[in-house]
């Protein structure tokens, strides 16, 4: 049987809730990211791309490029806010959706045409979203998961698109093989090279040439240019890892400092394992030096939540990793190998204490928030950390230039 | 150097000593039986380094020599004979020559004086213990020492002799089993940590024995001698953690409950729990306790209520299920005492019933951390 699969886009999102937040940004060219040096675009205006301005790019170029966009910071917690909101309406009306990242969803449509019609009730959808919450919402409507997305991306912005079943191939045909999820800047000029340029030729080509020159992701591409696409939609979103980093606006060897924001981000995230009940077995910490070279050293442990076991830990890694006297871009640690349960106290290293005061601080923080008391060491570092539960089931909130 | 021997009696020696032998040796010496014939006695050492366990045979024999035999395959060989007597020949050409009933076997050896001594205990310390009573506290305790290489102290079993008692205390840190025997006693206090492998060697010999077990150590060795063997081995070197710290004192939350009804429960139960962690949660209100574990990967989840005598306020803690049924596995009374004060302190597990004269088990387990 043919499944009926819907995509599902917020417009320029963080945008969208800016201006949602603020009506008088509205038809301005706007730019959503970092605003320090070391910035970047998360999201654009459509009134910004004219000036080639786009999603990923440094912000001090997109200032430069245009002038006299307006550059707004942005603020995670209001965004997952907003893209809550639109879920609970989605959830409410479809039998099987995928949050595949903060504006974007997937949904399972088949077999409600008999009672419905699936083109009129995801347009009903879209329109009810639009109403409830403000925002533009554009979708795709096909057959799998791949073709709605470029169906989507084709009738933004603000708009829809159904692909009739049969039409897929000939939808794709005239388009850039640039518009295939997964062909990106490196693949592109690959393919470029080889004189492709619509996916037209991709399609009249052996699967066998694809494979001979992109290997193994060849034939996934040469399938997604043909329409042919079996991922399912998939309801729940496990987290294998959690991890945070960050990239200081001035190149540093303050290694106090960095110790300091490496205790900051070891609280933080033990924090979020204690509180999704989950225990880690592998620690790792990444580094970037200024000439872009990066390093990462992992250590396997025994699971564990607990901040005086991971701690030391971290700083060891550390201490073992830094040892080129070169200035430092980003530091970031990430904990994978996750399962789920509750730390085992230790007869002889544990005392009494330390886990009260586990307990209590962990207490503080639920009712108070993440930052509400933390370590004097970790103290220099007060920006680090998230606001929401990596833990919920629903995807990392990712930047937009770096979904694929 | 020649002698006869029966072939099963040979056997059964040799595959009690075999255990000592490791799969892979970085000495192949190490892959040797040595025999050392002084006329009608016959020693068979077997060493790992660590650990050295020899048996005197009698065997028939005038003669005198001292030669490595490779074990496994005169293990293997000996397995396939009916019981015959066995002819020892050692020829010149560096084999011995075995001669059965059925025919003739020649294997290379290597020579006696390469093989390890073991070492002499220097001014040794000594106290006697009936092999059975050796054995149950090898076996109620050696399950709860750790594996952690990091610290050896707590791979081993802590042997504490005193004029009123022995104690035999093991720990991983995350449960710890104390065991204690006031019936029998040593001439002076001593304390020494016995590594697992040559307990769980004496724990498979002594089951049952009745039998004498003369023990003998000094600051790095311990030698145990009973019947016709002995065995020697190099202490761990460390100090062991103050475990009598550890254990709560005043505890003031007392469940009593059948150790059958529990442990099947908490058995059943686990299965259901994280296939890594194994975490189940015990809710104690009244006079019922439920046992409840869920795997939040797989949906899974269970839930068992029993009644209980309990004594104290209600309360909620968490255990790792696996600690839980090896301890109460290792038990063998009808009925067990969980004792608490905090979610965030040890439970100390005792059987109430089931017990030896003079004898004392005290078994700790941690919690794990809960979330509320």
């Amino acid at each position: 049987m043919n499944k009926t699969i819907l995509h599902l886009d917020l417009d320029t999102f963080f945008v969208s809730v800016e201006r949602l937040i603020n009506t008088a940004l509205k038809n301005k060219p706007l730019l959503v990211g970092g605003l320090s040096d070391r910035g970047v675009v998360a999201a654009c205006s459509y009134e910004t791309r004219g000036f080639g301005v786009h999603s990923g790019m440094p912000m001090k170029m997109a200032k430069e490029l245009c002038p006299e966009a307006i550059a707004i910071k942005g603020n995670a917690g209001t965004y997952s806010k907003h893209s809550d909101d639109v879920t609970e309406i989605i959830k409410e009306h479809v039998p099987l959706f995928e949050k595949s990242s903060i504006d974007e969803f997937y949904a399972d449509l088949t077999g409600m045409d008999r009672f419905f019609g699936s083109y009129k009730y995801a347009s009903e959808l879209r329109q009810r979203i639009i109403k409830e919450t403000g925002l533009p919402i554009s979708f795709g409507l096909s057959v799998n998961k791949v073709v709605s997305k470029v169906a989507t991306n084709e009738a933004k912005p603000n708009n829809q698109l159904k692909i009739d079943y049969g039409f897929e191939k000939p939808f794709l045909a005239p388009l850039s093989i640039k518009k295939i999820p997964m062909v990106g800047d490196k693949t592109y000029q690959t393919l470029r090279n080889l004189g492709l340029r619509q996916i037209r030729t991709i399609q009249e080509m052996p699967v066998d040439v694809m494979q001979r020159v992109l290997g193994k992701n060849g034939t996934v591409i040469w399938k997604r240019a043909n329409g042919v696409d079996n991922t399912p939609v998939i309801p729940f979103c496990e987290r294998k890892s959690i991890s945070t980093e960050r990239t200081f606006d001035k190149d540093t060897i303050d290694v106090v400092m960095l110790n300091g924001i490496l205790i900051a981000m070891t609280e933080n995230l033990a924090y979020q394992l204690r509180r999704g009940e989950k225990l880690t077995a592998c620690i790792t910490v990444k580094i970037r030096y200024s000439d872009f070279n990066t390093y990462s050293k992992q250590l396997r442990i025994p699971y564990t939540s607990a901040d005086h076991i991971l701690i030391p830990k971290i700083l060891e890694l550390f201490k073992t990793l830094y040892n080129r006297r070169l200035l430092v871009r980003l530091v970031g640690i990430r904990f994978s190998h996750l399962v789920s349960g509750n730390y085992q106290i230790n007869l002889f290293d544990d005392t009494e204490e330390i886990l009260n005061l586990y307990h209590a601080m962990d207490y503080i923080r639920k009712r108070y928030g993440d930052k509400s008391v933390i370590r004097a060491s970790a103290m220099g570092a007060r920006t680090i950390g998230r606001m929401h539960n990596p833990f919920n089931g629903q995807p990392p909130i990712v930047l937009a230039h770096r979904k694929q | 150097m020649k002698f006869i021997v029966s072939s099963t009696y040979l056997l059964k020696q040799l595959q009690v000593l075999g255990g000592v032998i490791n799969n892979s040796n970085t000495l192949p010496i190490l892959d040797n039986f040595l025999f050392d014939l002084k006329q009608d006695k016959l020693t068979v050492s077997a060493s790992d380094l660590e650990t050295t366990m020899s048996s005197v045979l009698d065997v028939d024999s005038d003669n005198e020599g001292t030669i490595a035999v490779p074990a496994r395959l005169l293990l293997e060989t000996l397995k396939t004979f009916p019981e015959q007597p066995l002819t020892f020949v050692v020829e010149d050409n560096n084999t011995v020559e075995i001669s059965s009933n059925h025919g003739k076997y020649a294997l290379a050896y290597a020579d006696g004086a390469e093989f390890p001594k073991a070492v002499e205990l220097a001014n040794p310390s000594e106290t006697t213990i009936l092999g059975d009573i050796l054995a149950s506290a090898i076996n109620k305790t050696i399950f709860a020492a750790g594996n952690d290489d990091l610290r050896p102290v707590m791979s081993g079993v802590f042997f504490q002799f005193s004029p009123e008692n022995l104690t035999f205390v093991a720990t991983d840190a995350h449960k710890l089993v104390k065991y204690q025997r006031n019936d029998v006693s040593a001439s002076q206090v001593a304390e020494f940590i016995m590594p697992k492998k040559p307990l769980t060697l004496l724990k498979g010999i002594l089951a049952g024995s009745e039998s004498d077990v003369l023990i003998e150590y000094n600051d790095s060795n311990a030698k145990f001698t009973f019947d016709n063997t002995e065995l020697i081995c190099r202490l761990i070197d460390g100090k062991y953690p103050n475990y009598e710290a550890v254990i709560p004192k005043e505890n003031p939350n007392k469940l009593t409950i059948s150790r059958n009804q529990f442990l099947s429960s908490v058995r059943r139960v686990s299965i259901f729990s994280n296939k890594t962690t194994h975490q189940i949660r015990l809710k104690i209100a009244g006079a019922e306790l439920n046992i409840s574990a869920e795997d939040m990967d797989y949906s899974n989840k269970a839930e068992e209520r029993l009644t209980c005598s309990y004594q104290g306020d209600d309360m909620q803690i968490g255990f790792n299920s696996r600690f839980l049924t090896e301890m109460l596995n290792n038990l063998n009374a009808d009925e067990v005492s969980l004792e608490m004060s905090l979610p965030n302190r040890a439970g100390i597990l005792t059987p109430v019933d089931g017990l030896d004269e003079g004898e004392n088990v005290t078994m700790l387990v941690m919690p794990v951390m809960l979330n509320n």
